[in-house]
């Protein structure tokens, strides 16, 4: 593997503007009633005046040990050379294997091309022009971070020095490379 | 419902999102035209965003012929080429089946709903014919013209002006007024906070994490990263930016002024202020320090529930940070009658602090011709002000122009809310014709009920908008104004620190037959006769007329999109003028101190910061000082009825947006568990709201983020008329609640009442 793609959240920063997830929906031309990316805020928890949301980013991990890579009977899903899980259109039989093993539950059936599809880094519609994913792009607050973690000279790879981070549901073993750095009170 | 749909015009465009919801296509709209194709261009077209009134810089492109691709504009460094989810829906709104793509004459009663496609033409005839019948029978004046403020409001209002009537109303009054009339009455000008640069900010409730104001928003941000300022929150609502504050008080609805006044108390009481600064600049002070010498942090206490050691602490640290602090001043509040002296209760907090053109504080804008005269050459292109030399001057009064307390207000807006007066009640005098631009007081004025009664009244209403909004659907004509994204438009001044320029430019070609609103006020004026107030064809010439025919710096700005020129100034920011002077050699010296303070002037009657200003005195007697005034916002069985902005919509424009509706479109009433329990409300429980004025029935949000006797609400929801099928009936109409109340002086319609909640 030449390049091992990552993306930080950081939930200090995030607003929950959700401008992240209308930039995707608009280049990835996503339609109505799935979505590859939502950050969704939740909460309030805690007891007032200490209380606090969580900005949970849903969106692909980006496994480097991906459950629907093993499940695809036709290997329409697999990991790329750049580290990202992608899916080969006219290998997809719409078996729907992927939608049910991914832990994540962000996989989805496209209803237009009915192809399984997620967040793939903008791979094909950003990446392919030397440009960032959408959502990083436009993100009001800086609160992403995407690039290559084996250059260790990058900024993810920076970012993830100096802060910490944590992945989710890192005990089934999938290995994710959505990395988020925990927001705390004050923690901006 | 898509199997409802009779022409998917969205196969046509190859557009996700905005599936058709009408049985029968409304007449006028893109869905009854069928399918549009979609051209423009693929390559990047930089140009500015309506999708709220911030207008920041964007960059544009089609992709494939089938949809539209919107971020920032890099070269705009404070907006770091950023766009928020409103920004980047815009193509949605572009092409929405249910968009407004041919002009519609009314064919039944008013707001009944029954419309008929007619041609540009037959508009014009009928805007004039009627336009002209009531200048003849009752004089121009008796014609109201309003406009969302902003980019093209200018070409109603030269339209109006031309016609005869002074009667020219923006939303400022709704919306942005009292800060800016509490900055003119106190400094002579607008003033601009530095956030970006501050290490402490004090924030009463300006949500600048949900209403999000993309340069002010990144720079606060960057504060709290990158400087680790402190940001202190005092907001009834557990919002977005209360969320990210170090500290957050769940203040009372409308004591903002209290807590305000308790922090001057303390820095004057302290010894806290900067007494070079007050000594320098300011007048009144005297007086002032006398006014607040009773407002201690434990009155504070007793009418904001802000714990007084609290009040007494953030004073001393805020004072610890200046000059690189700041209280900000806000925006949309108009909390209480008292918003006047809110806000200058929120800037005389500054001006204690000496945070004037400093780093972090507020200060002035830098525009191309001061800038040029302090540099001693032209750094910055001077851009010419294309006008009519011999406009007439119409000899009526305003009809807001009966209280001269207000005076201030009539070159910012005016009070918008006057034309309900007008119109029902012959105050000053009988209004009987209204002619809005993008304007959407149903939803942001207050009293709805009176709104529609007056649009019942009034002889002739005409409307420009790009739906059949909640207003427009109550109108004799609508004009379907081209969007944002298929406009040209003149250049606009977007100084900071130092002068910027840039330009709107259309991205796609025109959908369907729209016209932007400098058009149609054109060819209406020409159709008027008025052919000598419009020397000017299109706006190319006008363009070309700003830059004085200079066409390589046109294609310069249009080229980038945006473009600022010269270093960042602050006067009384050191570093900061010693770059200046060395950058330019024909430089405006630096004082003996290395600053440029002896050249900050204030345009007040008195050339200082005035804390105490006469003339105010003059036009509302009591009111010259800044004082405490009690208000009562409730009764005491009520609870606080507030609002707020939400970061995916804009107050009364988006929510039918197919992306933007997608992403919300409900505005559950936030109730305490407490408040909650004592009613038998549950979290998502069916609940109504009762104020003098109006019941509006939702669903209940049941979250420890609010105050226990407040209700919250997003406002712009619950659309009443049936056009707007995304958005009618879901959520509360916050204008149907809240009573027809003008603030003093700032010419505010105050937007918090006492609302009775139950279980519906």
């Amino acid at each position: 593997m030449s390049k091992r793609y990552v993306m930080v959240h950081d939930e200090n920063k995030c607003i929950g503007c959700q401008a992240c997830s209308v930039a995707c929906r608009s280049i990835n031309q996503v339609p109505d009633g799935v979505s590859r990316l939502q950050v969704r805020i939740e909460g309030p928890f805690g007891e007032a005046p200490h209380l606090h949301f969580k900005y949970n980013r849903v969106s692909c991990q980006q496994c480097e040990d991906a459950p629907c890579v093993k499940v695809c009977p036709t290997g329409a899903a697999y990991v790329g050379d750049d580290g990202i899980v992608s899916i080969k259109a006219d290998k997809c039989v719409g078996c729907m294997y992927c939608v049910a093993a991914c832990p994540y539950k962000v996989r989805f059936m496209n209803p237009l091309t009915r192809v399984a599809d997620k967040c793939n880094f903008c791979k094909e519609t950003r990446l392919a022009r030397g440009e960032q994913p959408a959502c990083v792009t436009v993100c009001p607050t800086d609160a992403l971070c995407f690039g290559d973690a084996a250059d260790p000279g990058s900024e993810v790879s920076k970012l993830l020095a100096t802060k910490v981070s944590y992945q989710d549901k890192t005990h089934l073993g999938t290995k994710p490379r959505l990395y988020r750095i925990p927001a705390k009170r004050g923690g901006i | 419902m898509i199997e409802l749909c009779r022409r998917d015009f969205l196969k046509g465009a190859g557009a996700a999102g905005a599936g058709c919801a009408l049985a029968t296509a409304l007449p006028g709209t893109l869905a009854a035209m069928g399918a549009q194709p979609l051209s423009g261009s693929e390559k990047a077209i930089p140009s500015i965003c309506e999708m709220c009134s911030t207008r920041c810089p964007i960059s544009a492109r089609v992709l494939d012929g089938k949809a539209v691709y919107i971020e920032g504009n890099a070269a705009a460094k404070s907006f770091g080429g950023k766009v928020c989810a409103r920004g980047g829906a815009g193509h949605s709104l572009l092409y929405d089946p249910q968009r407004l793509v041919k002009p519609l004459k009314r064919v039944g009663e008013r707001g009944e709903g029954k419309w008929q496609e007619i041609e540009w033409s037959e508009a014009y005839s009928i805007l004039a014919q009627r336009l002209e019948q009531i200048r003849r029978e009752h004089g121009a004046e008796a014609v109201a013209f309003s406009s969302k403020s902003g980019s093209l409001s200018g070409h109603l209002f030269h339209f109006a002006k031309a016609f005869g009537s002074p009667n020219t109303f923006t939303h400022a009054s709704t919306c942005p007024g009292a800060y800016v009339i509490a900055a003119n009455a106190m400094f002579g000008g607008k003033v601009k906070r530095d956030l970006g640069n501050s290490k402490y900010i004090i924030n009463f409730g300006h949500n600048l994490y949900e209403g999000i104001n993309m340069s002010e928003t990144r720079a606060m941000m960057k504060a709290q990263t990158d400087k680790r300022a402190k940001l202190v929150v005092f907001e009834p609502r557990f919002s977005i930016v209360a969320d990210k504050a170090d500290e957050w008080y769940a203040i009372r609805p409308g004591s903002d002024v209290a807590v305000a006044l308790a922090l001057c108390h303390v820095l004057i009481s302290e010894n806290l202020y900067d007494k070079a600064f007050i000594e320098r600049y300011v007048e009144g002070f005297e007086a002032f320090a006398a006014e607040v010498s009773a407002y201690t942090p434990e009155w504070a206490e007793a009418i904001s529930d802000v714990p007084a050691k609290d009040i007494r602490r953030i004073a001393r640290e805020f004072a610890k940070a200046a000059p690189h602090a700041v209280v900000d001043f806000g925006h949309r509040a108009t909390f209480t009658p008292e918003e006047f002296d809110m806000r200058r209760a929120l800037y005389a907090a500054n001006v204690l602090i000496g945070n004037f053109e400093r780093k972090g504080g507020l200060y002035f804008g830098q525009k191309a011709a001061g800038y040029n005269k302090l540099a001693g050459e032209a750094v910055a292109p001077v851009l010419g002000k294309p006008g009519v030399a011999d406009m007439p001057k119409p000899t009526a009064k305003r009809i807001d122009q009966v209280d001269e307390q207000y005076a201030m207000m009539w070159s910012e807006g005016g009070i918008y809310q006057s034309v309900i007066d007008a119109t029902l009640e012959a105050k000053p005098y009988q209004l009987h014709g209204w002619v809005m631009c993008r304007t959407n007081p149903m939803q942001t004025m207050t009293d709805r009920a009176k709104v529609v009664e007056s649009m019942k009244k009034l002889d002739f209403v005409a409307v420009v908008d790009v739906y059949i909004s909640e207003t427009a659907a109550w109108a004799d004509l609508i004009l379907p104004e081209s969007t944002y994204l298929e406009r040209d438009e003149e250049i606009s001044d977007k100084s900071g620190k130092s002068p910027g320029y840039y330009v709107r430019q259309r991205v796609v070609d025109v959908i369907g037959d729209t016209k932007p609103s400098w058009q149609i006020f054109r060819e209406l004026g020409l159709k008027m006769g008025m052919e000598k107030y419009y020397p000017w064809e299109n706006m190319e010439t006008l363009q070309l007329l700003q830059t004085n025919k200079d066409v390589a710096l046109l294609n310069h700005i249009k080229e980038k999109g945006f473009v600022s020129y010269g270093k960042p100034l602050m006067l009384r920011e050191k570093s900061m003028v010693q770059d200046f002077v060395a950058a330019y050699p024909g430089a405006h010296a630096a004082d003996e101190d290395g600053s440029y303070a002896s050249l900050l002037k204030f345009k007040t009657p008195s050339g200082r910061i005035e804390l105490v200003s006469p003339k105010v005195e003059a036009m509302a007697p009591g009111r010259g000082g800044i004082q405490y005034r009690p208000v009562t916002l409730k009764q005491p069985d009520e609870l606080y009825f507030i609002q707020g902005k939400v970061a995916v919509h804009t107050n009364g424009a988006t929510h039918n947006i197919p992306m933007l509706a997608n992403l919300m479109s409900d505005n559950a009433v936030w109730v305490h568990p407490s408040t909650a329990e004592a009613l038998g409300i549950k979290d998502g429980d069916a609940i109504r709201l009762k104020s003098s004025v109006g019941v509006e029935e939702g669903k209940a949000l049941v979250t420890k983020g609010i105050r226990p006797d407040t209700v919250f609400a997003y406002m712009g929801f619950g659309s009443k008329n049936r056009e707007l099928v995304r958005a009618t009936g879901k959520g509360i109409h916050c204008g149907n609640l809240l009573p027809n109340v003008t603030a003093p002086v700032c010419g505010m319609n105050v937007h918090t009442t006492g609302v009775i909640l139950e279980k519906a």
